[in-house]
């Protein structure tokens, strides 16, 4: 393979998965993420893995949840819309503790309560990556396999519609990862060890009774993660008045933006969050500290500027540039991204003349 | 285990005392399932017992077996997403008629037309136990449930029918009333080459017909053993199906003499044939081009 090949951001993930051993996925057509479907129909045999062209995204994701639960690398793709129709299945899979990686290709940004909070039931939480180029889109989905085993929990890689359909140069070099124990919870049949009911009333006991037991054992591991597995970019923050907060694809936009702030003479930083759970909450306080403001640009009614005002904790006023950006068909992005009505955005917030 | 080293009913049966009410007719499900696998021999480690939620969907549990119980509906899925990723499994599904044909019963077509080779166990007794009595997807019209205290006012799912209009290879009914019958029926089902479904006539003791009990059964059934019926038309298996609700035929209902290559069998011919497209390297760019 060379180097490096131009491929969109869906490859780039397809492509990843396979290098990172997903050996199973399941989905079902949806704009913006069929391409990874039909790409894992023909990478999966070609690698000894099985792709299912699954009847809907609820039998997509009972396939998934099975495939993994046998200790196989698995993973789902789809759009807000079909990701909502897995939510009862990501719900209980992530209490039964079983790795599985799942991409949602959103229409705009409106999706980040549904990957951050979850539509499901109870105390689960999901790892969510946001990748803002083809490359971060590799690297990240061979790291989210990395992360699901390491945790036992899923991951989910967020990114849009540009990002699923933009073609970049993308190399795949093996990420240095740490070697990870043996699946000994995994239905693989091996001899000698006890029959393991999968399930999150026990996962190694069969059908606990003790629910709230079970379900604090399950739900320890979350505050770990908050502290070990945060991942932000940054930059301009050292002298920033102004803190510009954004992620996925539009981050890009955002970042360009800012630099042509800084040439016009403006102090103004960025944050990127990478991780969107557990979210940069000290990355967005620090910088806040000493700044005189923050600005939020996110393609939705505002859902990521909660987290960035729980991590300012009202010291200065947080303010929203963004907002509901589609195309006329609903799955590409809208006229808000675009750099000269960011910086002007940002202008104004920067000026003073726009309060929160 | 025996001394001889074969593996018998106990072999099968987990420490998990059954919570089901004293004369639920899934103890005789249970008891003959263990028996089923004695017969046919594979290790507990080599069996996946996948369940949705019910009454019913407790039994994994209550097998040493490797088993995942989880969400209403979806225990198809899970199984054959089992069955794709570790192909050496023997797979079994459990679960109600709620499970299987009300919030489930979408999934029950596509796993048919694939012919995974998997065996799905319906324990059929017209009512929602577990929430204490409500209308099932095969409550016979008329049933007067909490949720349809005046009688119902639709037909029932008929699941025998369901699945051999569907292309099902392999259909059969029974009831823990005829253990022997029983026994036999899920023996045959797990080892046809294929998607196999046995609907057993299990009786709510609780909130079920009290008219149609275990005692009923033993009394009506009719075996198909008895009568020279030949399993291998399924025309004629959609006729007998139309005795659903009406008289308790026990024993294989269809069994396809000549059937279809399973899915998993496919998969793996496929993996074969593709495993050579996969190499040089280099190539792999060309598969994101256009063709």
């Amino acid at each position: 393979m060379p180097e490096r090949v131009l491929m969109e951001g869906s490859a780039a993930i397809v492509e990843a998965a396979v290098q990172a051993g997903c050996r199973f996925y399941a989905g079902y057509p949806i704009t913006p993420s069929t391409e990874i479907l039909e790409l894992m129909s023909v990478r999966m045999p070609q690698v000894g893995g099985t792709c299912m062209n699954a009847e809907s995204e609820i039998e997509a994701i009972g396939m998934v949840w099975g495939a993994a639960g046998c200790g196989v690398r698995s993973m789902i793709a789809s759009t807000g819309q079909g990701i909502s129709l897995m939510q009862e299945s990501f719900a209980e899979l992530a209490n039964a503790q079983i790795p599985i990686v799942a991409v949602n290709m959103c229409r705009g940004q409106g999706d980040y309560f549904q990957a951050t909070r979850g539509g499901g039931h109870g105390d689960y939480r999901f790892i969510v990556l946001a990748p803002s180029t083809a490359q971060e889109a590799a690297d990240l989905t061979q790291l989210a396999f990395h992360l699901a085993d390491k945790w036992r929990n899923p991951v989910m890689i967020m990114g849009d519609f540009l990002l699923s359909h933009t073609s970049e140069m993308v190399s795949f070099a093996a990420p240095a990862l740490a070697e990870l124990p043996p699946k000994e919870w995994a239905v693989t049949g091996a001899k000698g060890r006890r029959g393991i009911t999968l399930s999150p009333l026990g996962p190694s006991e069969k059908l606990s009774t003790d629910v709230a037991a079970a379900l604090a054992n399950v739900t320890a591991k979350h505050s770990a993660i908050v502290s070990e597995e945060v991942r932000v970019e940054h930059g301009f923050l050292e002298d920033a008045e102004l803190v510009v907060v954004a992620f996925g694809f539009p981050g890009r936009f955002v970042k360009y933006a800012v630099r042509l702030a800084r040439e016009r003479g403006l102090r103004v930083g960025y944050v990127r969050p990478i991780s969107l759970w557990p979210f940069p909450r000290h990355a967005v306080a620090s910088a806040a500290a000493t700044a005189r403001a923050v600005a939020v640009f996110e393609l939705n009614a505002g859902q990521m500027i909660e987290d960035v005002q729980l991590s300012v904790l009202g010291r200065v006023p947080v303010v929203a540039i963004g907002g509901i950006s589609h195309d006329h068909s609903g799955f590409g992005v809208g006229p808000l991204l675009n750099v000269e009505h960011i910086l002007k955005r940002i202008g104004q917030v920067y000026s003073g003349k726009e309060d929160p | 285990m025996h001394a001889s080293g074969a593996l018998e009913a106990k072999d099968y049966k987990s420490d998990l005392k059954p919570i089901w009410c004293p004369g639920c007719g899934d103890f005789g499900v249970l008891s003959a399932l263990y028996r089923a696998l004695a017969n046919i021999g594979r290790s507990p480690h080599e069996i996946a017992f996948v369940s949705g939620i019910g009454c019913s969907s407790r039994i994994p549990g209550y097998t040493t077996a490797y088993g995942f119980n989880s969400v209403h509906g979806r225990a198809l899925p899970i199984a054959q997403g089992i069955k794709l990723a570790n192909p050496d499994l023997l797979v079994l599904v459990a679960g109600g008629d709620g499970d299987g044909f009300s919030i489930g019963g979408g999934h029950v077509p596509h796993a048919i037309r694939r012919n995974i080779d998997i065996t799905y166990i319906v324990m059929d007794n017209q009512i929602y136990g577990l929430t204490k009595g409500q209308l099932s997807p095969t409550s016979p019209r008329g049933t007067h449930t909490v949720t349809s205290p005046e009688g119902s006012l639709e037909d029932p799912v008929n699941p025998l029918l369901y699945v051999l209009g569907y292309g099902a290879h392999f259909v059969a009914q029974s009831t823990p009333a005829d253990q022997i019958g029983l026994t036999a029926v899920i023996e045959e089902a797990i080892r046809f080459p294929g998607f196999a479904f046995v609907n057993v006539q299990s009786p709510c003791v609780t909130f079920g017909d009290p008219n149609q009990q275990l005692k009923a059964h033993k009394e009506g059934l009719k075996s198909l053993a008895k009568i020279n019926y030949d399993p291998s038309h399924r025309v004629k298996a959609m006729a007998l199906a139309q005795t659903y609700g009406k008289d308790l035929y026990t024993g294989v209902f269809y069994r396809n003499p000549n059937p279809p290559p399973t899915f998993d069998s496919l998969v793996r011919e496929r993996q074969r044939h593709m495993a050579p497209q996969a190499m040089p390297r280099e190539k792999i760019l060309d598969t994101f081009l256009p063709h």
